[in-house]
Formats: structure tokens, sequence, C-alpha cells
């Protein structure tokens, strides 16, 4: 019996939350409805119609994704109609587009058509007509390439500039096919509001929009490795993935589940990583010789010229002549460490931290 | 922070005061963004143009400097008008009586001289935010880089205390930390005057605690901080380790900063880089980089997260924590004998209370906000619930201060810093950043037009800004971004080091240096 | 806003869009993407000043390309369907309709009374109509205007109106057929204040002309009925958004609302003492999607007019997300009869169980075109044939269209249906707003088929991916460039095409553009085959 908030999902009552969709109910027992248009951060916006289940009573089968679930509803996922519904609209998306495969390089999402289209064997060549979408090639902003040859207008990357970023850098233009993902004036995104955080690259399903950066490396062979990490820049701590390929890191992507962010970044914890493994990176310790030049040493000359140098400060001047900085932008272990070396060193609180600059 | 930054969706009026939060923390940012989108009111005070003044209600250029009496104009209509929470201020707060009088001799016309606002819009703020059902406070450097940085917290401090605002979701006084473990540095105990976890040093107790802990007993008196410690040099102090700071760039004064380092004799210098402070060095150490190292870090939020190693290290690079150990034991300091991170950092949760129910493995995940004082402890988003740690909240009677320097015939105009969106600190690691000279290929000084045009520059051309302590060439770029009078510059390109200009003063009590204030004269110049 | 710029400057400059994105509040980027969504919007001068001819389904047959050909030293260019198929062509200038068969021929004149009813049946919409004089506010009152409302404010309460509606079965006469009693019903009860009144006079359709017969000659008709449903409802503001092919409709509507200012039936006191109703005229910029209800909605706000999701609906969350009545201008218009009649009089308009009457919109191929208020339940052949004397001397009707275009096409044996939703529905058809165009022998229908799908991918809005994708894939099979060149194959990919977008569209565009291509595939298979092959070299 459905009791007051349960509803029939493919045969099994299932209980939901007041305010739950159809689509989120689903989701959370597995039902693997297909979407494009959804990201489950914003707003549900109902353009891509792959999500459509059937719902006892109704002419047509509904959108999951904008559908409340109300009690007592009889819902089903996967009919083979709604499959074959799936299959048509995943054959009419791909027939708009210039390539459905994309390098992963390209975003956080950019393998959701390709993985869809896959699924569903829906490269089947039907449909075949005008391609939607004009690639931006005039914009040379090094970071966000827009190809939207592969656009499909799913308005993902609009909502997600004004529902999570909030910058309205980008809307949309013109109306039915020649819909468009524009700027203010259809300018270069230098010359919008764009902040350049890449959020709408990451929630972008095709890799219209996609890491220009992270591109270089596309050809770089192995396969993507990721790690997920805290962006080393402001204190907001944002969770990212740091993508490897043989130990070279060729791009950053945020954590869409990181606790502070949310799959957020900003320009700089997006894109500015190559300092890592920047050729001008201190690779050896460096002592600096009699004649005051500073030159390479190994590590065990290096760490007795800085303790012995220690040694000598504190023999003609006493502890207290000797002070630590440790810094704000190593971890814990670092700061600990030398908070540590101080006070057990010299037994006096001759520590400080770089906050006050 | 006292409360997570989820809840900056939550306030139903946000005061923003010194921090230009879409440039410095973007993606804190949104957050507030999206509470506007909800309907929540925002005021900003900052005597720049920021973005966030674009899209705030009320707007506060004040005169930089006077952010104190600003506060203290806020405070007098709150009182005057009765606006304060009482049944907050009875239960929770101590010496209500003292400030309210001193509040109440504020006089308004005297607020609008000094800040250079209308008394009108310094009401309407006041009012709007004590008459919050939920009102949260943010600030950065803009508030704490001044010789009076602690007036300004004690001032805003007072704010909450009197209408209540704290100990709540949506609400609290939430200072945003610049670095990314800027935060940890000081929950390690990188302090002067506090152990790990903030336990003084001064307090007999924690003497005897960590007598125990590192077997030898440390000084009850605090230490010296770096401002300090950089003026001793050479006279007192002779030796100093530093770890992944340029000092030389980023500290104010930068002349004498130099001076200081080299009259050390000795100086050990960790880092990623060969930094300007590196090259004065007697030893430079290369430290693994982020992406190369297996670490903790406390975000503003006091979320500790984990910082995961995704590539090897660059050449023969060590991590800091091992860089530290291995000149400890060769110094034969015991109690570094770690073989990981994980070990030193299982210590810190042994010895810190807050802490104490953290480990390697329960930070995985990065759920916890500290104090997390036991195993079972869920953490602690939100600061001062019910309670303050110490008893009740104490109000302070603040007056205000001249910034060390103000404007003169010699140096009439006023020369703030800060930061950009698009680059970091100074540099070293956004400057090698592949595209980022695209968004910001130099370093600009934002001045108004109408100043442009006083000082006889050109928009695009060269200007020279001097200070008493020295000069630079910088690029002019006129904006009413800056309000006439005052001219804007960051601090990150070495070529242009700003900081040459600034450090006129220090806050007594914290000694950070007043970067935000200093007066300079601007004149049309060649380029350089 | 940007109307003021348009008309000011004749195009929408980007310094306009930016004083109007400050003003509003509304992204600059946002308020772009809107303005490029109109196809009357300018950017760049010309703009406005350009003449734009009529080429629509019926204007097709009727010379509209050359007068197109002969306007083009002007810069002329098309626009879709502007509703005066029983008068055409027009040509817009600016705030100037001209009509003529031919470029010579071109002038202004007002447009068509609907000619007096061949079956002598009563009128409710149109009973009054043709009255001299009945546009004003005194010759409508003279002719027993307003007199429903009056004695409904001054002797009932607003639930009795709500109550004569529902009983009456006035059923929306715009499209969708939604039970107008219930709507009021539901948008009286739904909290939220203030309350909203929209009439719907963007008429889109092609083939469709009767909300502009209605509102050039009987303006106050649809005043009254917007007052009544304010009173029913409690809502204090109201618009009316009209279509921007219609501007001498808009002059005529300005000033009947100030004549009912000016009588106290509108303002202040509009509802009774202290109980306000203010009405506003909002002129569209060129898109059918906005004549859908949620898309005016947000049109209306200046948001970017995609359809919302529903639900909620509009009763609920319309406009600025507060309860919201829509009605039709012709929905609207009968509201007043019925007042001043009762709820039986109106059912009893109707023949078998139908109630009341709708107004079809007439055209093409047809002796007498025009607007012809018909009992629901009348018989096709006696209106096309007895009350419109059938097709041109010599020929055969081949199809029908239904609600304009949207209801697609009904062949030669399917002509024997009755007008009314039941009846047309059971034979894969609709109603809807009621526009039927005629089309003889002698067209070609594939053509005709690839018009109207044509003008359905211009139209489409391009939010969901169905109708986005599939109005341009039918078109360009039906223009014969691309598509299977083998019969099966290119049946199969119209038939899934027409499926999907049936099935899972978001809105009743994409719902109801496959009835074209369903209806040609069901009565024209020979022309299609020919067209097929046709296509292969
Ligand atoms: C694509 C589309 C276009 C529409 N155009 C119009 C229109 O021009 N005029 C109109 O009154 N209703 C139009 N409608 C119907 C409206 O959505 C809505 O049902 C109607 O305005 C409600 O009024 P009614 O109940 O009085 O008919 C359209 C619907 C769709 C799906
Ligand atoms: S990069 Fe960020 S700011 Fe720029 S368009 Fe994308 S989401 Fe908007
Ligand atoms: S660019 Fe990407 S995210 Fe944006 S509408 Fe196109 S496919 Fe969707
Ligand atoms: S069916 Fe067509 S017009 Fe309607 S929402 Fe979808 S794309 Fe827009
Ligand atoms: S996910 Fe529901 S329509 Fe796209």
């Amino acid at each position: 019996m459905a009791d007051r908030y349960t509803i029939n999902l493919d045969g099994s009552d299932v209980a939901f939350a007041d305010g739950e969709t159809l689509y989120e109910i689903a989701e959370r027992h597995r039902k693997e409805v297909p979407t494009l248009c959804y990201d489950p951060r914003l707003e549900a916006f109902g353009a891509c119609r792959l999500c459509v289940v059937e719902l006892e009573g109704a002419r047509n089968p509904v959108a999951s994704c904008t559908t409340l679930a109300t009690p007592g509803m009889t819902v089903r996922t996967g009919t083979d109609k709604v499959e074959r519904y799936r299959k048509t609209l995943l054959e009419l998306v791909a027939s708009e587009n210039r390539e459905i495969d994309v390098d992963p390089l390209a975003g956080h999402a950019s393998q959701e058509l390709k993985a869809l289209v896959d699924r569903y064997e829906a490269r089947t060549g039907r449909f075949q007509g005008r391609q939607s979408g004009a690639s931006r090639e005039d914009d040379a902003n090094p970071f966000i390439l827009r190809d939207y040859d592969l656009c499909i207008s799913c308005n993902r990357c609009v909502r997600v500039c004004a529902e999570r970023e909030g910058d309205y850098a980008i809307s949309v233009k013109g109306r039915g096919f020649d819909t468009q993902i524009t700027t203010e004036f259809s300018g270069p995104l230098e010359d919008s509001d764009c902040t350049f955080c890449g959020q709408c690259v990451h929630t972008c399903p095709t890799g219209a929009l996609a890491d220009r950066k992270a591109l270089r490396h596309a050809d770089v062979p192995g396969e993507i490795e990721k790690t997920r990490t805290i962006c080393p820049y402001c204190g907001v701590g944002c969770s990212v993935d740091i993508m490897t390929k043989d130990d070279r890191i060729v791009g950053v992507q945020p954590a869409m589940d990181g606790p502070a962010n949310l799959g957020a970044l900003c320009v700089k914890g997006q894109f500015a990583y190559d300092f890592v493994q920047h050729e001008e990176r201190l690779k050896t310790p460096l002592v600096r010789g009699d004649d005051g030049v500073l030159r390479p040493a190994s590590w065990d000359d290096a760490l007795d010229r800085a303790a012995e140098g220690f040694r000598r400060v504190e023999r003609k001047h006493g502890p207290a002549a000797i002070f630590g900085v440790a810094s704000g932008r190593a971890p814990h272990e670092a700061a600990y460490a030398m908070q540590k070396l101080m006070r057990a060193g010299w037994g006096l609180n001759h520590i400080d931290n770089c906050s006050r600059a | 922070m006292s409360n997570p930054l989820e809840d900056m969706e939550k306030p139903d009026v946000i005061f923003c005061i010194g921090t230009n939060m879409t440039e410095c923390h973007p993606v804190a940012a949104t957050r507030l963004k999206r509470a506007l989108a909800g309907g929540a009111k925002l005021i900003v005070a900052d005597p720049r143009k920021i973005r966030l003044a674009d899209i705030s209600d009320v707007y506060l250029p004040l005169r930089v400097g006077s952010d104190v009496a600003l506060l203290l104009g806020m405070g007098h209509v709150i009182v005057r008008d009765g606006l304060e929470n009482t049944g907050f201020v009875e239960e929770r707060t101590t010496n209500f009586e003292a400030v309210r009088d001193h509040l109440r001799q504020v006089d308004m016309g005297w607020v609008s001289e000094i800040t250079g606002l209308p008394a009108a819009d310094v009401e309407r703020a006041a009012r709007l935010y004590a008459g919050a059902e939920r009102g949260a406070l943010y600030y950065t450097l803009g508030i704490t880089e001044h010789i009076c940085g602690v007036d300004n917290v004690q001032s805003l401090c007072n704010l909450v205390l009197l209408t209540g605002h704290i100990g709540r979701e949506g609400t609290g006084i939430n200072p945003m930390r610049g670095q990314d473990n800027i935060q940890g540095a000081g929950d390690c105990g990188a302090l002067p005057n506090n152990y790990a976890g903030f336990q003084p040093v001064d307090d007999p107790a924690n003497q005897q605690k960590f007598k125990e802990l590192y077997g030898r007993e440390v000084s009850l008196e605090r230490g010296m901080t770096k401002v300090t410690a950089l003026e001793r040099c050479g006279e007192s102090v002779f030796g100093m380790i530093i770890d992944g700071e340029n000092t030389l760039v980023s500290d104010p004064d930068r002349h004498h900063c130099e001076r200081a380092l080299k009259s050390l004799d000795h100086l050990v210098v960790i880092d990623i880089f060969l930094t300007e402070t590196g090259e004065l060095a007697d030893v430079v150490l290369p430290a693994t980089a982020w992406g190369e190292t297996d670490g903790v870090c406390s975000n503003t939020e006091r979320r500790v997260q984990r910082l995961r190693a995704a590539v090897p290290p660059a050449g023969e690079s060590k991590p800091d924590w091992w860089i530290v150990s291995q000149i400890a034991q060769r110094l034969n300091i015991d109690g570094f004998e770690y073989e990981s991170a994980r070990d030193v950092f299982n210590e810190l949760c042994a010895v810190s209370p807050i802490y104490n129910g953290l480990d390697w493995e329960r930070i995985a995940e990065g759920e916890y906000h500290w104090p997390v004082p036991d195993k079972d402890h869920a953490g602690t988003p939100i600061l001062h619930q019910g309670e303050f740690k110490n008893g009740r909240g104490i109000l302070t009677v603040v007056s205000y201060r001249d910034p060390a320097e103000t404007i003169s015939a010699e140096y009439p105009v006023w020369l703030t810093t800060g930061r950009r969106l698009e680059s970091y600190h100074t540099r070293t690691q956004t400057g090698r950043a592949q595209g980022i000279d695209y968004l910001l290929p130099e370093e600009l000084l934002e001045i108004h037009p109408d100043d442009v045009a006083t000082y006889g520059l050109e928009d695009g051309g060269w200007a020279k800004m001097a200070s008493p302590r020295g000069e630079v060439i910088i690029r002019v770029r006129a904006t009413d971004r800056s309000p006439p009078g005052t001219v804007f510059s960051s601090f990150a390109f070495d070529d242009v080091p700003v900081n040459v200009l600034t450090g006129s003063g220090y806050d007594p009590i914290t000694h950070t240096a007043e970067m935000k204030v200093c007066p300079v004269r601007i004149e049309a110049a060649e380029a350089p | 806003m940007l109307h003021a710029f348009h008309e000011r400057d004749g195009f929408v400059s980007e310094e306009a869009i930016g004083v109007v994105s400050q003003a509003l509040c509304i992204p600059v980027a946002d308020l772009y993407g809107t303005v490029t969504f109109y196809h009357h919007f300018a950017q760049h001068p010309p703009g406005r000043a350009v003449p734009r001819v009529c080429d629509g389904p019926v204007c097709r047959l009727f010379g509209s390309e050359a007068i197109l050909g002969a306007l083009r030293r002007e810069g002329a260019t098309p626009m879709p369907c502007s509703g005066r198929c029983d008068d055409c062509i027009p040509v817009l200038y600016g705030d100037r309709t001209l009509v003529g068969r031919s470029s010579a021929t071109l002038e202004a004149r007002p447009s068509p009374l609907p000619p007096p009813n061949p079956g002598g049946v009563t009128e409710c919409v149109f009973g009054g109509i043709r009255e001299p004089g009945r546009a004003s506010f005194d010759g409508y009152r003279r002719t027993g205007g307003y007199a429903g409302l009056t004695s409904a404010l001054r002797y009932g309460v607003p639930q009795d109106v709500v109550t004569v509606i529902t009983d009456s079965g006035l059923a929306g006469r715009g499209g969708a057929g939604f039970p107008t009693g219930r709507k009021w019903q539901a948008v009286a009860e739904a909290p939220g204040e203030p309350k909203t009144i929209v009439c719907n006079a963007d008429e889109g359709e092609p083939g469709c002309f009767k909300d502009r017969a209605l509102l050039d000659h009987d303006p106050h008709a649809v005043i009254e009925g917007m007052i009544a449903a304010a009173y029913a409802t409690g809502a204090a503001r109201g618009f009316i958004y009209l279509r921007y092919e219609y501007p001498e409709t808009m002059e005529i509507l300005e000033r009947a609302i100030r004549e009912a200012e000016d009588a106290d039936l509108l303002g202040e006191n509009a509802r009774g003492p202290g109980q306000p109703f203010h009405l506003l005229v909002r002129r569209g910029a060129g898109a059918y999607i906005c004549g859908e209800e949620t898309s005016l909605l947000n049109s209306l706000e200046g948001k970017h007019p995609f359809p919302r999701n529903r639900p909620p609906y509009p009763v609920t969350h319309g406009y600025e997300d507060l309860p919201t009545v829509v009605n039709n201008v012709e929905t609207l218009a009968s509201v007043g009869p019925i007042l001043a009649n009762g709820a039986e009089w109106y059912r009893g308009l109707g023949l078998l169980d139908h109630a009341g009457t709708k107004v079809i919109s007439l055209s093409g191929d047809i002796a007498r075109p025009g607007n012809y208020e018909v009992p629901l339940g009348l018989p096709l052949p006696t209106l096309l044939d007895d009350w419109a004397g059938g097709p041109g001397e010599g020929r055969t009707i081949q199809a029908v269209t239904m609600a304009g275009l949207s209801g697609g096409f009904l062949g030669p044996n399917e002509l024997d249906v009755t007008l009314d939703e039941p009846g047309l529905r059971a034979r894969g058809s609709f109603l809807g707003a009621g526009g039927v165009i005629v089309f003889d022998d002698t067209r070609d229908m594939v053509e005709v088929a690839r018009q109207a799908m044509s003008f359905f991918a211009h139209e489409s809005c391009g939010k969901c991916f169905p109708c986005r994708i599939g109005t341009t894939r039918l078109t360009e099979r039906l223009a014969g460039d691309g598509g299977p060149s083998e019969l099966a194959a290119w049946t199969e990919e119209i038939t899934d095409i027409g499926d999907v977008m049936k099935s899972t569209s978001a809105c009743g565009l994409g719902m109801a553009a496959p009835l074209i291509t369903e209806s040609l595939l069901r009565n024209f298979g020979d022309q299609v085959a020919r067209h097929v092959d046709g296509g292969r070299e």
C-alpha cells in the first residue's frame, strides 16, 4: 500500500522526501536514467528530455528531472518505449555535432555525451543534416576553448555561470536550431564578465567548452590519473584533482564533492599549476662558497652547513639570537616541525609565521 | 572564521569590510553571491569601488584607515536607537555599560568628517546590520594590515556582541585567510605566543606539559614577532631559518628588510624556487612543492584537509618537515625521528587539544572543523554556540587613531595595496603559470581619472610614485574604482616592488604591518 | 523599455542594452541573448524602418513572394504570418500596416469585421461587434456592454462570478482548452499577493486572426472580461500581451483603457472601494513561442522567453512567481455576455452536448474567408461549403489545416468531422485556437508542409532537444536537402522524429509540429513518394 510518502518505482514501493524529483529518487535507486542537461548542483532545466520516464495517468512520458514526486505515483524508468525515445534523441544529438569523441582532458564532464551515445549504440548516422553551433576560434584566451561545433545547447554552462559562479558572463542567443552560447555582444570572453573560473568547462557534457591548457597534453601517451588534494592558493581550501600522465601534471579539475567548493574553483586554482614542474625549480641544495657564490651541494653538506651555522650563532650570541619563520604555504607538518625545532632546540618561543604580511 | 563557508549562503544581511572577496577569495564570493540572489542585503565598506561594491545595497567608500571611526559611528547609531540585542548583551557579554557610554559620546558629524561618508549612509548600514535576523561579518587584510589592526578587529567584535550576530547559523565574525595554510601555521604553534592548538606559552601548566613532551623546558616568555626579529637583525638576532616565504618582496619596506637579512651571520632558506630572499641565504634547501607533498592543511573555516602527492619530487627536493628534522637531528635535538608526514601530523594531534579527536586517517575526507576534542566529536563548524570559550564576550572601549603617516603637502595621495584575482602574493607561483600573463601582464597603478589629470599623467603611461622610503616606476591605469585622492596597486610583481614604499608603521600588539595605508607622491615619468 | 529604444532609434544598440541592463538589474549578457531571440528587434540601423512582408502559409498562396521581391530595394524582409489572412497581404512599415495583393496596391485599411453570421445562429463574442461605434466606451455601453460586469460587481460576491463561468462550460480559446472557471477558482484560492490577470493577445498561430478582430472592433469586451477575472480572483494588476505585428491595435487598446479608467472601471476602485485593478498593454517583439503562457510570463518579466517547467503552473507561480490567470482574448471576450445572459444560455449555444461557441478563422482557397463564430459541434462541411462558399470555381478541397498549423492537415477523406475537440482529437488533430486554412487541389502539399515545418523550426525556442533538432531535421527532409533517398528509410526517419517530438517535447510547439508530417504521410503518400523519388539523382 502506498502511504503518504511513497511512490511505486519500477514495481517496488519506495519512500521519498518532500521536494524530491523523480530523477533524484531514481538516482538513489541506481536506475541509471540518462541525462545530458542535468547537473545536480543546478536547478533542473528540462531540455534534453533523455530523463523521460513513464508516469501512470500522464498522456506523455514526463521529464523526471523536473517532476516532483507526489504520493502514489507509479513510475517506470526503463520501458522499451522510453528507451527507444532516448536512443532517437541521442541519434538526433549526435547528428548535430562535428564529433562525439573528445579527449577526457577537455573537462570533468566531457565524456558524458560519448558515454551515452555508446551505451545506446546511437552511432547510426541517421538524421544527418545541418550542424548547429559555430566555434569561436577567434577567442584566443589561453584557458577556455570554445568549440561550439560540439555544443548541444544544454545550457549547463550558462546556468553554472549564473547559479554557481554568479558572474552571468555568458548567455544563450538566437533561438531554435540557431541557438548559440554567447557572451555580451558576442565578444571574446576576455571582454566579458568572465573570471576564467572554468566552471562552465567542467560542467560541459561534450567538450564544446574545453580546458585548452590541459588539452596541450592530449597527445602525451599514457592513462590519466587523478589525485585528490587541496588547492595551493587562498584560504578557502578548494578540493581539486590533479591530473597526471606518466608523472607529469597535465591539468587540474575541481572536485565536484569538495566540501569547501562543491565543484567551484577560481582562475588560480584552475589554471596556475605549472609552477610545480617548472624548469626553474630548485633541484639541489645550494651552499654559499667562500667566494660568496651559491653553489649546488649534496644534502649532507648542505644540512651540515645549516646546522653548523646555528651552532655557531648559538655559541657566539646565545639561543635568543636564532629565529624561525614558518610558512603559511607549506603543510602542517612543516610548521609543526619548525616550531618544535625552535622550542625543543633552543627553549625559546622565537617562532613566527608569515601571516603578518 | 567563526562560521563555515556554507553559512555564507544563509545570512539575510552581510557586512563586508576591508575584503576584496571577489578577487582574493573568489570561490567564497560565489557563495555570497548566492545569498544575494536569494534576497540577502549586502553592506560593503572599502575605500576602493571593488566589484562587491557594484552588487551592494549600501556602499561605504570610507577614507583609507578610518575603519574604527566608521565602526564607532555604527555602534553609536545602535546604542542611540536602542538597536542592540538586549537579551544577548545581558546573557553573554560584559562591560556593556562602559562601551555604551563611550559610543553615546561619538559625534556623527565627526564620523562623517573622518571617514568622508555621509552620516545617513552610516546610519543605514548600522540599522540594516543591527536589524538583521542573521547578520554575518566578513573581513580580511583590509582590516588587519593597519597600525590599528587590533582596534579594527576589536571594533568589529563590539558590533557583533552588541547585535548578537554570533554563535548561530549564518552569522558570525569571519576573517578570510589569505594563504592556503596560514590558518594551519597558527594551529601548529608557529606563533611566538602559543604552542600548537593555541595553548599560551605563558601558562605554566602548558610549560609543564610541553616539558614532558619535548624533553626540555621552554621559556614562559613570549617570543619575538617576525617584525621585531627583522628589526633586531645584526643587533641581537644573528641566525634565521625561513621556510617558504619571499620575505624580501612580500614584507613592507624592502630596503630595510634587505639590510636586515644581509646583517645576519647565518640564514637558511627553504623554498621551491631560488627567491630574492634565497639569494641572500647561506644555505638554500629545496623543498617539495604542492602536488609533490603529502600533508595536511586547515582552511579559513578551520576545516582540516589532506594534501596528496601526485607526482615525484623535482630533483632532489625533500618535504619541509624532513629538512627541518634533519637539521634538528644534526643539532642533536631529540624527538625528530619522523618517518613520514603521518608521524608528524599524528604527534600534532596528540599534543593539541583542538586536534585530539583527529588523526591522519580520520581527516582523509576533510569532514572535520576543529576543535575536535575527542574521537567521538563531530567537529565544530560554528564557534561560540551558546557560550564563548572564556565565558562572556568582552566589549572593549576602542578609540580612533590616525594612521602612522597621513597625507601632507609633500605626499598628498593615499596608496593602498592589495591582491588581484589573477596573481597570488609575490607571483613565485602564478608568475610561472602559462596563460596567467594573458590576463594580467604587468603591475598597474589604479588612479581615478581626475587624479590622472591633476598629476599630469596619462592613462597607459608611466608614473613615478614615491614615499619617504623609496620610489617605483609603474604604469598608470585610469579607473573610477579608485576614489579621488587614493591610488591602488598590488605587490605581486618583482619589477615593480611596491613594498619599497610601504611600512610606515606596525600594530603595537600584533606587529602586523601597515600595508594598506601609505602617503605617496605621484608624478609623470618616462618608461623604465 | 527595450521597445522605447527600438522606437526612438529604430534599432536596439549596444548602449541601449547597457542602459536597460542597469535599470532592470539584468546582466548584459542575458539581455543581449534575449534581444537576439526576438526577430523584430533589429540590432543595427536602419532596423525598424525596413518593411516586413508576411510570408505566412496564406499570404504565400496569394503572392507574398512577389511583393517581397518588389520591396527588396527597400531592404524588405519576410515575417511569419501576421494575422491578416482574411485580407492579405500585410506589410509592416514601422508602426503602420499596409495591405494589398501587390506592391502597387498597398494601402492602409482597418482589419475586416467578421462577416454576418451565415447560419443565423446566436453569437456570443460576435454578438455586438458589428454595432456601429462599438469600439468606443460609449458605443460599447450603449449596446449592452459592461452590463454583466456591473451587475456582478453590484449584486454579488467574487465567487458568484467564478461559479457562473464554471457552470457555463467556457473553456480556453487560446489552444489548450482548459476550463476557465477552474483556472479562476485556482487563482482565487492560491496564496500570494498581488495576483495578476494576463490577456494573451500574442496570436502567433499562422492562419489565426480572430483576436485582432476582437481587439480592433470590440476592445471593451476584452477589458470587461479582464475586470471580471480580476474581481473573481482578487487580482490587482493586469497585462495585455499584444503581438508586435498589431501596432494599430495597440493604439485602440490604449484608448479603450484610458476610457475605462476615466469611467472608474479600471484603477484604484475597479473591484470595489479601495480594491484596485490596473491594466497595462505590453508589446511582444516577434516570437511565436511567447504565446505559450509560461514563455509569455518570462517575456513579460524581461527574462529569456524559454517556456518554464510545469508544474508549478501559472495559477500558483505565474507573473513574478505569484498566482496568475492567463487567458486568451476570445476567452475573456466571452465573459461579459455570459455574465449578462447566464451560464445556461452559453451552454445552450453549442450543438449536441458541446457547450458554447468558437470563433474559426477561415482562410486560404475559400470563397469567403473571415472569422466565423460557430456553435461547437458544427459539421466542418457546413462551414466550408454552406457558410463560406466552398473552394474556387471548379476546384476541390484537397486539405484543410486545423488549429492554424498546429493541428496538421485533414485530407480529402477526413473532412466529415464536427468542429469540437473530441471529434477532432479522434482524427489525430485538434481545434486549438481555431485557425482553418484551406488548400485546393492545385497545391503541392509537400511544399505546404515544408513551409509549415520551417515556421516551427524558425519559432522553436531552442530549449528542448527533440523540438530544436527535430523541427530542423523535418524541414530539411521536406525540402529535399538531407535524409535518406529511399522511401522506407525516409518515412522511418520522419516517423521516429515525429514520435519522439510528440512524446517528449517540453511544450506544445514541439508536440504539435509533427502533426504536419504525420498527416502528410497519412493523406498524401503519393506526393511524398514523388518528393523522395525526385530527390534521387
Ligand atoms: C507554442 C504555443 C503557442 C501558443 N500561442 C498562443 C497564442 O498566441 N495565444 C493564446 O491565447 N494562446 C496561445 N497558446 C496557449 C497558451 O499557452 C495558453 O494555453 C492560453 O493562453 C491560455 O488561455 P485560454 O485558457 O484562455 O485559452 C500557445 C500555446 C503554445 C504551446
Ligand atoms: S569561466 Fe567561469 S566566469 Fe567565465 S564563463 Fe565560465 S563559468 Fe562564467
Ligand atoms: S557549451 Fe557545453 S555546457 Fe554549454 S550549452 Fe554547449 S554543450 Fe552545454
Ligand atoms: S517544444 Fe520547442 S518551443 Fe517548446 S520548449 Fe521545446 S524547443 Fe522550445
Ligand atoms: S535531464 Fe531531464 S531533461 Fe535533461
